[in-house]
């Protein structure tokens, strides 16, 4: 095999090998590469900014699951943090998946060991089957899930009260691995609420006509969006930690996009050089 | 009768969703609007179907997987540790959800899922990371016109997304967002729309009672 073929044929395993140590290293030894914040980030966190502790109570849909990764599960950490900052009451419920009650609890057991109370401060609903038609029925009666993860009566929780439709939330997010057209079709359009999602990377590009539209009024995707998040609430985290070693596996995944084809280039030039003569 | 009843079924149940959306007034003879027909009745039904087809699943599951195992079929193993885990870890909920107050049980249930559950599907999307350089270094190359736009677009979002783009050049971002804004905007409302208009037409078969795929007698009329 010459140049030209080792060029467009790299073994898989050495680009496994070089893409695990340059993401390795900067998760070892952050670099702080500075970042822009993107307006669809931006976006959500002043709609929390704008949020007042003393009447507001925000509903998160939590809909991933561990399969959907840290990319996932970044941003709803994001943004439980900065709610606690600003003492702003969070209930949690899932439609799409029946890790979510799991997923929240994570987030939970965490604030209970900082102090923060359950059902106080933040509740949460579990599951409801259903899909979209559970969006749909939970949306005009807050109260038809009978009893929280915890057994407590749903009415009976301090951060319930005064919650019966979803128009008495201030603000809605969902958190999924996907998009979210049910909460589009069944709620944000009928009803007119303040939404936006946390959804993973890949996701991003189907959500902009929703966002350009207003039918969301913020989006996040994945972990450069989480970093982007902390970088806001000035409290760097899991997000921001791993931003370096995103730039350095695009990096990576581009060396060898060019390598390819300066290969290919190469070799189609060798061949029409042997046509010509 | 066995086609005519679930087919009538349907064709009502639609109608009155289609209805709930449209009509606001009483129906003659039955004194209440569509949409709280809708909301009282059908929404709650649905999310009781739902919750029922849960249950079904795990059945069906126990049912296929006791079939691979007593016949000793091809892979029968895994099988075994599919019931097994399901069966512990359906106690251990039931325990969990019968004594509120034993947190210690509570909390080792929890650690089944955080940290062997959790990791495993957190690793295999990781994975995801290698295939994607792999294929992405054997798939962009610059063939074709059409290649060479997919290629360079996807150089442009990528440097765009990551931290190290804008510092190679601060436009990078701006570009990245215009790709997002702008073509990848149009041609996800073409899907949409696309998407929708079939998604209208499936809904109009299924009500009509021509596409019959979903009762489990046959396909489309």
């Amino acid at each position: 095999m010459n140049l030209i073929d080792k060029l467009q044929n790299v073994d898989t395993r050495i680009i496994y090998i070089v893409l695990l140590i340059t993401l390795s290293i900067p998760l070892l030894h952050p670099i702080g590469i500075p970042m822009q914040i993107n307006p669809m980030t931006r976006a959500v966190y002043d709609i929390v900014e704008g949020l007042d502790p003393e009447k507001d109570i925000v509903l998160l849909s939590m809909d991933y699951m561990p399969g959907a990764g840290l990319d996932a599960e970044v941003c709803p950490i994001a943004v439980v943090e900065h709610l606690m900052e600003r003492g702003i009451k969070w209930v949690a419920i899932s439609f799409g998946t029946t890790d979510g009650p799991m997923m929240t609890n994570r987030i939970i057991t965490d604030l209970e060991r900082r102090g923060y109370k359950y059902g106080e401060d933040f509740a949460n609903l579990g599951y409801m089957a259903g899909g979209e038609n559970a969006i749909r029925l939970f949306a005009l009666d807050c109260l038809s899930v009978p009893t929280d993860v915890r057994g407590n009566r749903t009415s009976d929780l301090p951060v319930m009260q005064g919650i019966r439709t979803i128009k008495d939330f201030a603000f809605v997010m969902q958190f999924s691995a996907s998009t979210p057209e049910a909460w589009i079709r069944q709620v944000v359009d009928p009803m007119g609420i303040a939404f936006a999602t946390g959804t993973v990377t890949v996701c991003v590009p189907s959500l902009v006509p929703y966002y350009n539209s207003g039918q969301l009024k913020g989006v996040m995707g994945g972990v450069s969006s989480a970093a982007q998040y902390e970088i806001l609430c000035n409290k760097p985290g899991r997000g921001a930690s791993m931003m370096d070693a995103q730039s350095m596996g695009h990096l990576i995944i581009i060396f060898f996009i060019v390598l390819g084809n300066i290969g290919y280039f190469l070799s189609k030039r060798t061949k029409e050089n042997l046509a010509a003569k | 009768m066995r086609k005519e009843v679930p087919l009538l079924i349907t064709l009502i149940v639609s109608i009155i969703v289609m209805l709930s959306r449209i009509t606001t007034g009483p129906v003659p003879l039955i004194g209440i609007s569509m949409p709280e027909l809708f909301e009282e009745y059908i929404s709650p039904w649905m999310t009781v179907v739902s919750a029922f087809a849960l249950c079904l699943a795990s059945v069906n599951l126990i049912m296929v997987h006791s079939g691979n195992i007593s016949r000793k079929r091809q892979e029968w193993v895994y099988s075994l540790i599919l019931l097994v885990t399901l069966i512990i870890y359906g106690a251990f909920c039931t325990y969990v959800e019968l004594n509120p107050d034993n947190e210690t049980a509570a909390a080792n249930y929890s650690l089944i899922y955080n940290y062997i559950l959790s990791p495993l599907m957190t690793g295999q999307w990781a994975c995801l990371a290698f295939y994607v350089a792999s294929a992405s270094y054997r798939a962009f190359r610059a063939r074709n016109l059409e290649a060479t736009v997919l290629l360079v677009s996807a150089i442009l979002v990528m440097l765009g997304a990551a931290p190290v783009g804008s510092l190679i050049w601060s436009k990078f971002p701006t570009i990245q967002q215009w790709l997002l804004d702008v073509p990848n905007m149009a041609g996800q409302r073409a899907l949409l729309i696309g998407a929708a208009i079939g998604s209208f037409v499936a809904s109009l078969r299924t009500m009509l009672g021509i596409e019959r795929s979903h009762l489990g007698i046959g396909g489309s009329s």
